[in-house]
């Protein structure tokens, strides 16, 4: 399952799994975001293709208006999925370690 | 272990409890878990939204052989479409080239340690291996 809402400071909070049955209450959640969008995936435990796509279109949104989304907090694992899709060159991926 | 799942995205919360049953058989490095479920998802997606001629279920098949888990999705009454023949992303490209979708497959062939495909009496099966390190702590 997933979690995906505002914490502290208006950060976004993502916690579970981003995959292909919970991508769109996650995008219907970061449509609402405005800039800047600074995401907390600390608790997230996985993400397939389906939740990268949820936050390159995101990112292009934002990115039109200046800014884009930045993540922080990423676990290891989670964040070999940003490097080998390339998307930790298109927006900043903070390693939690 | 052997199973079958509607062809639903819905049906992928029981795939990862299946997977779950599967590896508490033994003690492995959850760490290697990603890998395993991110190729059983994009395959099982991929076979949903691109076979939609066909009704019946698809059939998910985890072994062990050896220290490896060798996992196989099966679709019925089907054409054939081989995902190991997916060309490469340019995961080099800018932000303006990229485009959310068809990202899937290509991950797979990067976290698997091997993939292959066969097509026979209109059944597409595919089946990959991942070596998975033993926990003996």
């Amino acid at each position: 399952m997933l979690d995906i809402r505002y914490g502290e400071d208006r950060q976004v909070l993502l916690v579970g799994r981003l995959d292909a049955a919970q991508a769109a209450t996650a995008q219907a959640f970061l449509d609402e975001v405005a800039p800047p969008c600074v995401i907390d995936a600390g608790g997230l435990e996985y993400i397939s293709s389906a939740g990268l796509g949820v936050l390159l279109k995101t990112h292009k949104r934002l990115a039109a208006s200046g800014s884009g989304i930045r993540l922080i907090n990423v676990n290891p694992h989670v964040h070999d999925v940003f490097r080998y899709s390339g998307m930790d060159k298109l927006f900043s991926v903070t390693c939690s370690t | 272990m052997e199973m079958t799942f509607k062809r639903s995205i819905h049906e992928l919360p029981a795939i990862v409890a299946a997977t779950d049953l599967f590896f508490s058989e033994r003690r492995t490095d959850p760490a290697l878990r990603l890998p395993v479920d991110l190729s059983i998802e994009e395959l099982f997606v991929n076979m949903v939204k691109y076979n939609q001629d066909t009704g019946h279920d698809i059939t998910l098949r985890l072994d062990w052989i050896g220290d490896a888990v060798e996992i196989s999705l099966t679709d019925y009454d089907v054409e054939p479409y081989d995902p190991t023949r997916v060309p490469d992303i340019d995961v080099d490209a800018p932000l303006a080239a990229r485009q959310p979708g068809g990202m899937g497959l290509y991950l797979v062939s990067k976290m698997v340690d091997a993939i292959h495909y066969e097509y026979r009496n209109r059944e597409s099966k595919v089946t990959f291996t991942k070596r998975m390190a033993q926990d003996h702590a």
